[in-house]
């Protein structure tokens, strides 16, 4: 067969991928498998079958995964950003099923993620000093998002109603700090919705951002449905002043979004005619 | 493009490492904004050139820093046929039989396609080798499509299959989002839908959509956080509950959003059938808000960015940019049927810089998405990129092309097809040429029948809307339309589909032909 697109892998790689192929084929599972799969992980890790196929083979062996975890580290730490290679460490943390292997886990995720604060999938910093660090780094906001609302009550904060105020506080003030930071506005919306608080309750606060009347246009891009608190008011007035908004939007301060803010119009207004 | 259009993304007096690589990355796109003389001639896109990038890597491969793709080989092979497919260039019968037999070779004998020869089975490569194959293959022998075994690529399916309703991208594999509508498109090109296979995917798709609008990687199952339930009694061999919470895993990222939302759009007709009552949603305006806000500002000549606060980059063109019109869908946005006659066929004429006539329904800025590709997603050297300087690759010359076909064309569902593709539905030959020896357990009645009558009408009344195509810098620059839900010609994606439900499509007619280029070209 004369295959299409074919990638020039250098001889050391094809010649450990064509051992790995009558590997597989075979069946083996030996220590000469773990070397060879390490091998070919080290050359690219993005091969999941060498990953799967290692992690069949420590299993038949009964080889001390403790020890896998610990070659494994600078694996991690080279290839980041690796999908397989945090798998992999998922996969031996669930088969040791321990309590010391899980401490050694979380005490080496915090190492690796000195290395890149911004990897999404190996959170260790707090997102508090992630975002110290970086106001508009949004994956320490969803972190956030998650670690307060979404991963069950912790110890300390049973005081729901607390929470949430704690919440708007750290946020309002992370916006008044730069307001054009789309990644706080929509914390703030999400808490808002999350917690099924009236979006009312911060008119004041966001009253000053939505205003068409601004010297400055730049915080005006941001100044979105959430940000425009007339439309969350009863009556037919508060519309008109919220399209009165989304007009200024759409033809002057965000061009880009048109389009949606013209949709946005449209649906306001056909829901006060119902 | 004028200068007061370029205001730079404020920084409030209050920088940091985001806001440092935004403004870097703003300047950079400036300087390739045509100068005020050169501006009247409109970008011009280098079909040449591309289409050499592309035969090379086809003809000739790839260079050895390639060699981090050797486990996504039917990636490589769906990028370069889906770019000459989007550029309107066909493939001659040898380089078609080629590329069938190198598909072929990676199909795994337990069912599925790995990413090389002798690769385990996974999903995502499996979705590029069936893509690929509806672009190069054919019914008959040596067409390929015959030889894929649906049987055991359904019980690979299977036994993917989690208690939340999510699937593993393979044996020993953890659970993606990328993978869910790997599975689902190709379950539905080929007529292998099951309610076994579909039960509780809704319900895992909604648990992924975020506080921000789009979608998560995955969720939690609600297990992990029972752990210290006094009610529990240490087995955790378990009773999954699926109304416990299921939090999403990872912030919105527009890769994860289309997946998300094209397998919502592919799972309607299950919705409507098997939900009577109560069915999962999705928060739709949250979702469309979401899409929205990802296009770049001028200062960024309007390309997306694939998470908020992060940088445009080309491949979000199809990502995001190509989502959006499935998020009007499910809104029920602009379908075109309350689009006065006496406004068809307005926008043809005005494909120029001037006189730009917005008489379609579309809610992201096209002219500004096809600009950053024209202005910032070329490379000089041939393919398509991130954005400069950065080498172009080809997965970025993909999915920009794709992009920029997703800001020409709007392709929506058409009532009218609908109806045609109806009138010629044989229900007794879908259900003969169905997966064979695929017994569900609840058997093969009414419901399951009308569910691939549904999902065959659905999926195959989209139709690019008259009058909307738009062409920064000239028809010139047409590339073919793309079916929204699979990123394959809609005359590809007839054909496959035709073939593995067995039945012979009603042809098209002129006003929705989607694919054809236009008269003269």
């Amino acid at each position: 067969m004369n295959p299409i697109a074919p990638i020039f892998y250098t001889e050391e790689y094809k010649d450990a991928t064509d051992y790995f192929r009558g590997i597989v084929k075979s069946g083996e599972t030996s220590s000469r498998v773990l070397e060879l799969t390490e091998h070919i992980i080290r050359m690219n890790p993005a091969h999941y079958s060498a990953w799967q196929y290692r992690y069949k083979t420590l299993l038949a062996l009964h080889s001390p995964l403790d020890e896998e975890l610990r070659l494994m580290d600078a694996l991690a730490i080279q290839f980041l950003k690796t999908y397989q290679v945090w798998h992999h460490r998922r996969l031996l943390l669930t088969a040791l099923n321990s309590v010391p292997a899980a401490e050694a886990e979380l005490a080496f995720i915090r190492r690796a993620v000195a290395v890149d604060t911004k990897n999404y999938y190996t959170p260790g910093r707090t997102d508090k000093e992630l975002l110290e660090a970086d106001v508009r780094n949004n994956s320490a906001w969803h972190h956030r998002f998650f670690v307060v609302f979404q991963s069950g009550v912790r110890k300390g904060d049973e005081d729901r109603e607390l929470v949430l105020r704690r919440e708007l506080a750290f946020t309002k003030e992370k916006i008044a700090l730069a307001p054009n930071n789309p990644s706080a506005w929509n914390y703030l919306r999400g808490i808002l919705e999350y917690t099924k608080t009236p979006f009312s309750t911060i008119t004041t606060f966001v009253e000053p951002y939505a205003s068409t009347s601004r010297s400055s246009t730049a915080e005006q891009e941001i100044v979105i449905d959430l940000e425009n608190p007339y439309l969350r008011k009863e009556g037919g007035a508060s519309t008109m002043k919220a399209v009165e908004i989304w007009r200024s939007l759409a033809n002057v301060h965000d061009t880009v979004r048109k389009k949606y803010w013209e949709h946005r119009i449209k649906d306001a207004l056909s829901s006060i005619q119902k | 493009m004028t200068e007061r259009h370029l205001r730079s993304t404020p920084t409030d007096g209050y920088a940091t490492p985001t806001s440092h690589i935004q403004a870097a990355t703003e300047q950079i796109l400036r300087s390739h904004l045509p100068s005020a003389s050169e501006a009247n001639q409109g970008p011009v896109l280098q079909k040449n050139i591309h289409l050499q990038y592309l035969l090379r890597n086809l003809v000739q491969g790839f260079p050895e820093r390639y060699t981090s793709q050797d486990a996504s080989q039917p990636w490589l092979i769906f990028w370069t046929l889906q770019g000459f497919s989007v550029l309107g260039v066909g493939l001659d019968d040898q380089t078609k039989k080629r590329a069938i037999e190198t598909l072929l070779a990676l199909q795994h004998p337990e069912g599925g396609f790995g990413g090389g020869p002798g690769q385990a089975a996974h999903l995502l490569p499996t979705y590029a080798a069936v893509c690929a194959l509806a672009i190069v293959g054919r019914p008959g022998e040596g067409g390929g499509w015959e030889v894929i075994d649906r049987q055991k690529m359904y019980k690979f399916f299977m036994s993917l299959k989690q208690q939340d309703g999510s699937f593993l991208v393979m044996h020993h594999g953890e659970v993606d989002m990328r993978g869910i509508y790997c599975l689902i498109t190709v379950a539905t090109m080929l007529n292998m839908l099951t309610p076994e296979l579909l039960a509780g995917v809704p319900e895992f798709i909604a648990s992924c959509q975020t506080y921000e609008g789009g979608f998560g990687n995955a969720s939690f199952p609600g297990w992990v956080f029972e752990e210290d339930d006094p009610e529990r009694d240490g087995s955790s061999t378990d009773s999954f509950n699926p109304s416990s919470p299921r939090p999403p895993l990872g912030e919105a990222h527009g890769g994860y959003t289309f997946c998300a939302t094209a397998t919502w759009v592919l799972l309607q007709p299950y919705l409507r059938l098997y939900y009577p009552s109560s069915a999962p949603a999705i928060n739709r305006s949250a979702l469309l808000r979401w899409l929205t806000q990802m296009q770049g500002i001028p200062a960024e000549i309007g390309g997306f960015r694939g998470r908020t606060n992060k940088l445009v980059d080309g491949c979000y063109s199809w990502w995001v940019g190509g989502c959006v019109v499935l998020a009007e869908t499910l809104l029920g946005i602009g379908l075109g049927g309350d689009r006065r006659p006496e406004e068809r066929g307005k926008g043809e004429e005005h494909a120029g810089e001037d006189g730009w006539d917005d008489v379609d329904d579309s809610l992201f800025d096209r002219r500004a998405l096809q600009e950053y590709i024209l202005y910032a997603g070329q490379h000089p050297a041939g393919g398509l990129r991130d954005k400069p300087p950065k080498p172009s690759d080809s997965y970025h010359t993909l999915y920009c092309l794709s992009g920029l076909s997703a800001a020409q064309h709007r392709v929506i569902p058409h009532d009218a097809r609908r109806a045609e593709v109806l009138a010629s539905w044989r229900g007794d030959i879908a259900k003969e040429k169905k997966c064979a020896g695929l017994a569900a357990p609840s058997g093969d009645g009414e419901i399951l029948e009308n569910l691939r009558r549904e999902i065959f009408l659905d999926t195959l009344s989209w139709s690019e809307e008259e009058g909307t195509v738009k062409y920064v810098g000239g028809s010139g620059n047409r590339v073919n339309a793309t079916h929204p839900l699979f990123n394959l010609t809609v005359t590809h994606s007839e054909a496959i589909m035709a073939y593995f439900y067995g039945q012979t499509l009603p042809v098209r007619k002129p006003h929705h032909a989607a694919s054809t280029p236009p008269t003269g070209k």
